[in-house]
């Protein structure tokens, strides 16, 4: 009964770790730009343009939340422009509405100008590194009533809760694995030990 | 006298026991790194899930936050960089952390600044002309502490004006370093785990692939579809 047990936790670590590992590599490596607000190779410059007779759904001023955003996709699409709105920012004396727009390694800026129907459109492509660095921190805690309007957006929301789960998974299923193996008990207690002591106190010295 | 082998037998073995020596390491390097950041990667893992689900009302740590306001007298810092004043002051109000920059500074008699360490902020207003400072201190729970673990490095990417100050602040940021470069060094000795085990080679390539063409569409693929 424990070989079998054994062997099929094993086989699910392997193959979820196997899965998990380039979603792994990016949180880890855009944690380096992170922490040290560096990012390698420098973003090329904004291609600006500006559309005009852009099709705005008549009632795109009185719509609120979620529909707003479902308009605004629609606006978006019809100008080229593509990815999950981040911010809206709304000027109701000149009628218009300032977008964020990102997409991994791109930000793209919207002026949508109701009044006139034009669009200012600002795209700056940002690379893979900060693509990296834009899923690590995306939908994340801010703007939650915007962010996520976009079918990617909500799949990434999933994906990355998904790493969570199957990361602690991978622990538990990897300390029952260690906990096993009779020879590496000593050492591993020791190291599990270690690093426990290192936590606690780099934590407890940052907070107390 | 036992015999020794022959040099051939010995060029025979060398490689494969060199090889064993090495997936034997690869394995324990596993476990070990595995095991020493157990409690840091647990820590990101579960406030990294907090930091995607705002909504969850369990962890809303800010309506239940505790503010206290206080006066203090201070003797005027000498002169220098703002960085000194403010940790002159630091050390006459006894607090510590990593300081944030939030305004600019118009009158050069209010001094201003904020004081951070996960779990607790102090905001100081300080007029140096009365030498009286007023201080706003605020706590938050446990799910605060935790949240601002994930994200406490003392700087921003594109944020200029703020450095880190505070040596607590570089030691968690070097051990978010460390979590990073072990969580890489994981995958990799997992991998070669992987690829040294007979029979598993095609059902690990195809989840190991399925992985890469997932994660790569949100890194790369998105921006090469929407052109």
């Amino acid at each position: 009964m424990i070989p079998r047990f054994y062997a099929f936790i094993r086989s699910l670590h392997l193959y979820i770790g196997l899965f998990l590992s380039p979603f792994v590599v990016v949180f880890a490596i855009s944690v380096v730009f992170l922490v040290h607000a560096w990012m390698p190779g420098a973003s090329s410059p904004a291609e600006k343009r500006t559309a005009t007779e852009v099709a705005i759904p008549a009632d795109f001023e009185s719509l609120k939340g979620r529909e707003q955003l479902a308009a605004a996709q629609v606006v978006l699409g019809q100008l080229g422009v593509h990815g999950d709105i981040s911010l809206l920012r709304t000027i109701p004396r000149d009628r218009r509405y300032v977008m964020t727009v990102g997409l991994p390694g791109r930000e793209t800026s919207v002026d949508l100008n109701v009044a006139q129907r034009t669009a200012a459109i600002s795209i700056r492509t940002t690379g893979m590194w900060d693509a990296t660095v834009y899923l690590h921190k995306m939908p994340g805690p801010h703007n939650v009533t915007t962010r996520g309007n976009t079918i990617f957006m909500i799949v990434w929301r999933w994906l990355a809760d998904a790493t969570v789960y199957l990361l602690l998974f991978l622990t538990i299923s990897g300390v029952y694995l260690w906990a096993v193996l009779k020879t590496e008990r000593r050492v591993g207690l020791a190291l599990l030990a270690a690093g426990a002591v290192s936590f606690g106190g780099i934590v407890y010295a940052l907070v107390a | 006298m036992p015999s020794s082998p022959e040099p051939a037998a010995i060029a025979a073995i060398a490689p494969r026991d060199f090889g064993v020596v090495c997936r034997a390491w690869n394995r324990r390097l596993h476990f070990y790194l595995g095991l020493y950041f157990l409690f840091f990667v647990w820590l990101f893992a579960l406030t990294g899930l907090l930091l995607n689900h705002g909504s969850w009302s369990f962890a809303d740590f800010w309506p239940n936050r505790k503010v206290a306001n206080d006066e203090h007298a201070f003797v005027a810092p000498p002169g220098g960089a703002p960085l000194d004043q403010a940790h002159d002051l630091m050390r006459q109000f006894a607090i510590a952390g990593e300081i944030q920059w939030l305004t600019t500074r118009p009158d050069p008699n209010r001094f201003e600044f904020r004081v951070s360490r996960p779990g607790t902020n102090f905001e100081i207003q300080a007029d140096l002309k009365t030498a009286r400072a007023k201080i706003q201190r605020t706590d938050v729970n446990t799910w605060g502490i935790m949240r601002a673990l994930h994200t406490f490095t003392g700087v921003r990417l594109g944020d200029r004006q703020n450095q880190r100050d505070w040596s607590l602040t570089t030691l968690w940021a070097l051990a978010m370093d460390a979590v990073a470069a072990g969580l890489v060094v994981l995958v990799l000795s997992g991998v070669v785990m992987w690829w040294v085990l007979p029979g598993r080679k095609l059902s690990g390539a195809i989840a190991l692939i399925v992985g890469v063409l997932v994660c790569g569409w949100f890194v790369v693929g998105l921006r090469l579809v929407y052109r």
